[in-house]
């Protein structure tokens, strides 16, 4: 079949107007296998900011480098499968807080594990999913190695359609299966390996509420239960279960005149470590000829678990001066930009992430460990019949 | 020490906004909010590929595993998937 050269935003209109018609819908509005098939490269570079002077006691300032590729095909496998291998590396480097001690002035001071760490992980999933007239449901099965850490997951999901089709709903479970066994370097760590189990169940339902609007809230529930604790800290001691939930909402909402549409997302997640956090992230995606330009914002504010303090207080049953478990607030920047030529999209994507203490809306102590990153993706797709 | 102050207000008063909208989701859903009813021939804008939930699932996937990773929050977009020793 002969694919349509150009996009014009004629064209463009037309073609999603018969896209959502039941007998030729696409991914956009469910319930078909993609029309074509899809291969896709990406490669992200993640780089941690180093850490100022005066937050350090001893150690390199430097922090975590991970180079990241993710390889994919996606395909239709006759009238109502689809098929999905992904493959994904992490290579990385660095340093990471080993704990938090104090200055002469009394002041907390992170000592670090040396810049020594190196660890490449691959993770291989594989995805199959079966369409019908009113949804679809999807099974996938991931593997996850690196030298220290090994997970087996798997998740199923399912949505369908109701109301005319202006409501989905979706639920999902998935469980993974984690193996750690630390390596031993230039700090000491003290198991020799442990286990962990996470299971999680969502559930959430979309609906149409005009033709450029459409809304979605959503519910979940993770239990983890095993080795909860971070074995490359010294001071860290976390309870063997943790009961999370969260509940998500979002609009999408497209301004005709402008061609553009807005993102809109909030989640609140709470713990039984006794955290809490706000997420909130707004986006605008503007189309313009094959061009598409995304520059979003999130904010994010968390509140500290009840085992954390800024120094390890280790004379309790549960402690930790994991700067992750601290109160602090978090402001993301990005962009994305993309080009679609002929049967080929090509992707460019730079982020900003910045944390603070003052920036949480929560009460709590700070961490000197907070960090800062740069994100950077290139990428390339290629759709073929 | 004000400034501080303020921000945390202004904070605060967003994400009030934002409980609003979850509250409003939640009254569509259950039915206590009127919805417009738009024909399966006039959901030309609805398809667009900037009106989905999310731009590219490879990189919603991937920041999910960095966010989860740097925060204690996690959860919220579906399946929780396979695990990692990221610290």
């Amino acid at each position: 079949m002969q694919r349509l050269p150009a996009r014009s935003p004629l064209v463009r209109r037309l073609s999603q107007t018969v896209a959502v018609l039941p007998i030729y819908q696409g991914s956009v509005l469910a319930d078909a296998p993609p029309t074509f098939t899809e291969v896709g490269l990406r490669y992200t570079q993640y780089t941690e900011d180093a850490l100022s002077d005066d937050k350090v006691l001893f150690g390199s300032k430097d922090r975590y480098d991970i180079n990241i590729t993710q390889l994919w095909i996606e395909a239709p496998v006759g009238a109502s499968w689809s098929v999905a291998l992904d493959v994904q590396n992490d290579y990385q480097t660095g340093a990471s807080p080993w704990f938090v001690g104090t200055t002469s002035e009394g002041n907390p001071g992170v000592i670090m594990s040396g810049a020594s760490i190196q660890d490449n992980r691959v993770e291989v999933g594989v995805t199959t999913r079966y369409f019908w007239a009113d949804g679809n449901a999807g099974f996938n099965v991931i593997h996850s190695d690196e030298d220290d850490y090994e997970a087996v997951a798997w998740s199923m999901d399912a949505a369908w359609n109701t109301n005319r089709n202006t409501r989905t709903w979706t639920a999902s479970a998935s469980s993974s299966h984690d193996t750690v066994e630390p390596t031993q370097e230039k700090i000491p760590v003290f198991i020799d390996k442990e286990k962990l189990d996470t299971h999680s169940l969502y559930f959430g339902v979309s609906q149409i509420l005009s033709r450029t609007a459409i809304v979605k809230v959503g519910l979940s529930y993770t239990y983890s239960e095993g080795f909860l604790s971070d074995p490359y800290k010294l001071r860290d001691a976390r309870p063997e279960a943790h009961h999370r939930y969260t509940l998500a909402t979002g609009l999408r909402q497209h301004f005709v005149p402008l061609d553009g549409s807005l993102h809109a997302d909030y989640r609140y997640y709470s713990d039984d470590w006794g955290s809490q956090s706000h997420t909130v992230s707004l986006g605008w995606v503007q189309q313009w000829d094959r061009h598409t330009l995304n520059p979003y914002l999130r904010y994010y504010s968390q509140g500290q678990a009840d085992f954390f303090s800024p120094v390890a207080d280790f004379t309790s049953a549960y402690y930790s001066d994991d700067y992750r478990l601290s109160s602090f607030g978090a402001l993301t920047a990005g962009l994305r930009w993309t080009v679609e030529v002929g049967d080929w999209t090509a992707e460019a994507q730079l982020e900003r992430y910045v944390s603070d203490h003052g920036w949480s809306t929560f009460a709590g102590e700070s961490a000197p460990g907070l960090v800062d990153f740069w994100r950077g993706t290139i990428g390339i797709i290629w759709r073929f019949d | 020490m004000l400034f501080r102050l303020y921000r945390r207000k202004v904070a605060t008063q967003i994400i009030d906004l934002l409980r609003a909208l979850a509250l409003l989701s939640l009254g569509i859903i259950s039915g206590c909010v009127t919805v417009e009813e738009v024909a399966p021939w006039d959901r030309g804008y609805l398809a667009e590929a900037g009106m989905q939930w999310d731009l590219s699932s490879r990189d919603a996937k991937l920041e999910g595993h960095v966010y989860t990773s740097k925060e204690a929050s996690s959860g919220g977009t579906g399946s929780a998937g396979g695990g990692c020793g990221c610290n």
